[in-house]
């Protein structure tokens, strides 16, 4: 009986009990925490982070990191926003210019994943370097394509992907779905299939634990290095295109700094920066952890002033007891 | 008698900087035949290894499969041609399962999507066929040494490979696990399959060997039936040259006792440890590969923790442990991976050679890069060096200067124990004597030794005593005029655990027949 | 050529190999700025470039670059990277700012303040690198987010600006015609230089950053050198903070952040390996002062501000391919 609860123990990832503490740190504190709205509420903010943290996760599994995530999915929305509207001006349908809107954001996260792949697969540059790089010209072209200001949209068609499902279908139950959401989870079962049930998904691991070894046993290791940076960057684009959705608006101020939350929720679901060690069943513990901190410290009552400090310095304190809680749990084996 | 020859490599030679690995090599496998590489270490055997895998093309000289000479050879070429090689480092995913690591590259798919049920099926039954009782769904991560290796050999028959190379297969396996290997290799062997396997362990050669092949510093210098040799012509064919000729070791008296150890326990494997070692001489440590010796020289110098047990040091007890303290009180360690462990090959050979003295050389902080590179010269000349100039990057020397470098780093810190670890590992011949001079010269100034060796006329012609260690324990300590090759061989491996394994052997053969 | 060789040993780095490089650099140099005199030229003013005064303008902002930059190739040399620079300079300053308007203390209290403030941030970074054992780039990188909070938090989204006249006269004033930031990057390079190159602590950290393995084996402690290393990155992080908001008299909560892709294309660009081990802190100055001219150059023919920082990244990038391939060559 004590072997089998202690071996249970030990699988359960870090962010499990981080998330289990915050919650009753959060529900003594405020009685509006507890709510089923709340609750929702969580899951539909966090939805886009969750599409661009399995990007960061599979990037991670592959002892790679892509600091560009947050400039791409900028970058995406932007470019899918602006094609939209310029489509319309020409006289194009709502519906024909989100399309085409969409595949210019999907193209974008794509070139963009491409160029960050190519620069660590093929150039052989460190990925934190390359990712830096491309971070920047990706934050650049978004300035210069929005004129440093935001860009508005009300195409209905596309606005629909950023909405609560209720607003169209008349279910009460909908009221706790969004559009968002619904897409995210599309996209997690999607990237599920990939990982696990397609040798693209398997080369990523292998990659990740032993490069050398995959290479020796026949796989072209800098093909497949190159197409998991091109995901990454579509997953991104996704994520950028459905925030712009949401918000029905481009700005080239939105994704900043996204990238290091899609990084923290990899690692805290117990992705390990080595040896391809972890998957993407723990980012959605690792997103709910960064969702429920920021959440927490709006309904707690945290003065705005105090929350980025304090939400980075948790997700930090985080990422250290989940390093340590690892490094503790293989011991102990 | 052509169709049954599977691999065959003549005339091969290969060089590299400063060193001729191998010299006109032949080599031959036969259809289900085991064919064992002997050879000390720096023989030749990992590079021929490599060249018939594809890894390397050789200088001059072919390589037939088959009986058809292969052209434009690399290790993708060589597994569609039926050879499979198992390094010493597996190839294995550890975060992924058996059966994928067995199918890696080509997973049987269904719809375009992996078809996990046939997968799982068709590995367990490749499994099944080595008697191998693993779970496919395990992660390699958590199976152990044995285990991971059976994974190779499936993952070889998994591509219906002909021949298999195997690299020192045994040297982190257990008794049981040998056993557990050997039965498969016979079961390979029924089945038409070849086997290349390298090793210097000769107890080996009674369980599997048809025939053997012994290399020595890059020559051919025989193949014969396993059953034709004794162990004494082997060893006589794998060293070659007489002991006497190689080394003269000017043996002194004995001083003081520098560094005792007692009852140390730590690590994987190391148990009950308890040597000591005097001024003035030359303690050898001798054992098979993966019997302690470099865990327990880690253990003492401070590198890796040990679990119990005392080190004295000139006399007194130590109690606070670690890599920096034992160089500050005059210990120095030259390991085995010169490379990785004991140089910086970015950094220029003055920088190596002043990096362990920084406190005394240097003790008002400030460095004269003069006085460095004058402090190197010293070292470069008295050493022999050959480098044009201190300010050269210690990775454009030769194998045998970069050992120098490492020993002049240590003679630098005016140590007075020294530990070295595989000292003439893969070094040409004239180096070799080269550095044996010195540590016959450091022992003669008052330094302490402590020599491990798997080279055995290294070890009998450099001892003052030799200690030899098996499966992490001291079984015995010799004076320099009983240590014999046949009775360190003995206590390396065990003599009665010699008879027992023949005998089984004997009945394995007949069974399998 | 080999009195050239001694003649020019003073600007060699210390092994035998990126000597040519950094002679390669300084080439660059004059070549750009050759260019620069060149494009920027203009009908009734003449070579505008060569003003003594937007020199001077030149050597002044490479010099904010610099003393950020000395502390990235220390930091590089001995372990990895360290991409919280940014936040650290923010962080510092918006401190200092406070300490200066709001709570009234001394400008010597302000400034020590502030670098002693640097050198414990750069600690915790050292410390989470080498204790805990994360990434440097995760660990530096959480950092600069949450310092920035910080910054944020602190300064209550205000902006601080009007500081005594003594204390800008670290960003404005001039000692022999020579602007002050060029003055405090002068001592800080030259006492750099000597540490990396001249003393113990300096071989530390080259043999941690080279081999850590090896050098752990020849009784260093490694993880007492990289932390230091740290504390040196923060602490010079913090001095170019100070500089910056001496000279723009004011501090917002983010102004550091600017910073880290030039300062990483800086030290990429003057030959520093990404790999720990080699450092050059000649060809960080001399690429910093290329950046300069570059940046000058734009901000007189009118670039806009977001086409600028396009071409600092796609020169990181540049950089470190062309670096890349040189080491293949060798």
């Amino acid at each position: 009986m004590k072997s089998k609860t202690s071996s249970f123990l030990l699988k359960v990832p870090s962010a499990a009990w981080v998330i289990l503490l915050m919650m009753i740190v959060c529900t003594v504190f405020s009685d509006k925490y507890l709510t089923l709205g709340n609750i929702v509420n969580i899951i539909q903010q966090n939805a886009v982070l969750l599409i661009v943290a399995l990007g960061a996760t599979l990037v991670l599994l592959s002892e790679g990191i892509d600091l560009s995530l947050g400039s791409v999915l900028t970058l995406s929305g932007v470019n899918c926003v602006i094609v939209m509207l310029y489509l319309s001006k020409l006289g194009a349908s709502n519906g024909l210019a989100m399309i085409l809107g969409v595949l210019a954001g999907l193209l974008t996260g794509a070139l963009m994943g491409a160029l960050t792949g190519g620069l660590i697969a093929i150039g052989k540059l460190p990925p934190f370097i390359a990712s830096l790089g491309t971070m920047g010209i990706g934050a650049a072209l978004a300035l210069v394509f929005t004129d440093s200001s935001a860009i508005y949209i009300d195409n209905p068609v596309y606005v629909f992907f950023g909405q609560k499902l209720d607003r169209f279908i008349h279910l009460s139950l909908l009221q706790y779905f969004s559009m968002p959401t619904f897409i995210a989870i599309v996209i997690f079962a999607i990237v599920w299939v990939i990982l696990y049930h397609t040798s693209f998904g398997r080369y990523i691991i292998a990659i990740g634990g032993n490069e050398a070894g995959a290479r020796l046993s026949g796989i072209n290791t800098v093909y497949w290095k190159w197409m998991i940076y091109v995901l990454a960057g579509v997953l991104a684009a996704i994520g950028g295109i459905v925030l712009a959705a949401r918000l029905q608006a481009a700005d080239s101020s939105v994704g900043v700094g996204m990238e290091f939350d899609a990084i923290a929720a990899a690692i805290l679901g117990g992705t390990s920066f080595v040896k391809g060690k972890g998957g993407i069943a723990g980012t959605i513990l690792g997103v709910l952890v960064i969702g429920i901190t920021r959440n927490g410290l709006n309904v707690v009552g945290i003065p705005s002033l105090w929350r980025p400090a304090i939400t980075g310095s948790i997700i930090i304190l985080a990422i250290v007891f989940e390093v340590v809680y690892s490094q503790w749990r293989e011991r102990s084996k | 008698m052509d169709g049954s020859i599977l691999i065959s490599a003549r005339n091969i030679s290969k060089s590299f900087p400063g060193v001729r690995a191998l010299d006109k090599v032949n080599l031959e496998l036969r259809v289900g035949e085991t064919h064992i590489l002997l050879g000390e270490n720096g023989a030749g055997k990992s590079t021929l290894i490599k060249i018939l895998s594809g890894a390397y093309a050789p200088d001059e000289g072919e390589v037939y499969i088959d009986g058809q000479k292969v052209t434009d050879f690399n290790p993708g070429v060589a597994q569609r041609m039926g050879v499979s090689t198992i390094y010493q480092e597996f190839n294995l995913i550890p975060y992924m399962d058996v059966a994928q690591n067995i199918f890696i590259g080509r997973f049987p798919k269904k719809h375009g999507l992996i078809d996990h049920k046939k997968m799982h099926a068709d590995a367990a039954e490749i499994l099944n066929s080595l008697n191998m009782k693993v779970d496919t769904r395990s992660l390699i991560v958590d199976l152990g040494v044995a285990q991971q290796q059976m994974v190779e050999v499936a993952k070889a028959l998994s591509i219906k490979s002909k021949m298999l190379i195997m690299d020192e297969p045994t040297s982190s396996l257990s008794e049981r696990e040998t056993e557990q290997l050997f039965a498969t290799i016979h079961k390979l062997n029924s089945q038409g399959i070849g086997i290349i396997y390298i090793s210097h362990r000769l107890q080996e050669l009674q369980e599997v060997g048809d025939r053997v092949t012994v290399l020595r510093d890059g020559q051919f210098i025989a193949c014969k039936a396993v059953n034709e040799v004794t162990v004494d012509d082997l060893v006589s064919m794998m060293v070659g040259h007489s002991v006497d000729e190689m080394f003269r070791r000017d043996y002194q008296p004995r001083g003081a006792e520098f560094l005792r150890v007692e009852n140390l326990n730590g690590g994987k494997r190391l148990q009950n440890i308890s040597i000591n070692l005097h001024s003035g001489e030359i303690v050898g440590l001798s054992g098979l590969v993966g019997s302690g010796r470099t865990e327990l020289a880690r253990a003492i110098f401070g590198v890796d923790k040990y679990e119990s047990g005392k080190i004295w040091l000139f006399g007194k007890e130590i109690s606070d442990h670690s890599a920096s303290i034992m160089v500050e009180k005059g210990v120095s360690l030259i390991p085995e991976d010169r490379k990785n462990q004991g140089l910086a090959l970015i950094l220029p050979v003055a920088e190596n050679i002043v990096v362990a003295s920084l406190g005394h050389l240097f003790p008002k902080f400030f460095v004269s890069k003069n006085k460095e590179n004058e402090i190197a010269m010293k070292y470069v000349t008295e050493l022999r060096i050959a480098t044009p100039s201190t300010t050269r990057l210690t990775q454009y020397l030769s194998g045998g200067s970069q050992q120098k470098v490492v020993l002049a780093k240590w003679l630098c810190t005016k140590a007075k124990i020294f530990i070295f670890d595989e000292p003439t590992r893969g070094i040409d011949v004239g180096a070799k004597a080269e550095i044996h001079g010195f540590m016959n010269e450091l022992v003669k100034e008052g330094a302490a030794v402590l020599m491990i060796s798997s080279e055995l006329p290294e070890i009998i012609g450099m001892s003052d005593r030799v200690y030899v260690m098996r499966s992490g324990k001291i079984v015995t300590e010799l004076p320099h005029t009983e240590a014999t090759q046949e009775r360190i061989i003995e206590f390396a491996m065990g003599a009665d655990e010699i008879k027992k394994n023949r005998k089984q052997a004997e009945m394995a053969k007949e069974s399998s027949k | 050529m080999s009195t050239e060789n001694l003649s020019l040993k003073k600007l060699v780095p210390h092994s035998d190999a990126p000597w040519m490089s950094s002679i390669g650099r300084f080439v660059a140099l004059i070549f750009v700025m050759i260019l620069m005199t060149f494009l920027t030229r203009s009908p009734d003013q003449g070579f505008v470039f060569l003003n003594i005064d937007n020199l001077l303008n030149v050597v002044r902002n490479a010099s904010i670059l610099i003393i950020i930059g000395i502390g990235e190739t220390i930091v590089l040399t001995a372990k990895d990277v360290d991409l919280s620079i940014g936040s650290i300079i923010s962080l510092t300053g918006v401190v200092a700012a406070i300490m200066m308007n709001k709570m009234g203390l001394s400008i010597p209290v302000a400034i020590l303040s502030g670098l002693i403030i640097g050198a414990l941030l750069g600690l915790v970074n050292g410390l989470l690198i080498t204790f805990v054992g994360l990434p440097p780039f995760i660990a530096t990188y959480g950092m600069l987010w949450v310092l920035f909070g910080f910054a944020y938090l602190i300064l209550q989204g205000a902006v601080v600006y009007g500081f005594p006249e003594a204390f800008r006269f670290m960003g404005n004033g001039r000692l022999f015609g020579i602007p002050m930031p060029i003055i405090v990057m002068a001592i800080v390079f030259v006492a750099a230089y000597l540490l990396l190159n001249h003393t113990t602590l300096g071989r530390r950290f080259f043999a941690a950053g080279a081999n850590p393995e090896a050098a752990k084996m020849s009784g260093i402690k490694v993880n007492q050198t990289v932390i230091i290393a740290y504390v040196i990155s923060g602490f010079l992080s913090a001095l170019a903070g100070l500089v910056l908001i001496a000279y723009s008299n004011g501090a917002d909560n983010i102004f550091g952040s600017s910073y880290l892709l030039p300062v990483m294309a800086v030290v990429v660009m003057g030959g520093t390996s990404l790999a720990g081990g080699q450092g050059s802190l000649t060809g960080t100055l001399i690429a910093a002062l290329i950046m300069a001219t570059i940046n000058n150059g734009m901000n007189i023919l009118a670039v806009p501000g977001t086409w600028q920082k396009l071409v600092v990244g796609t020169m990181i990038i540049g950089a470190v391919l062309l670096d890349l391939w040189i080491r293949k060559r060798k």
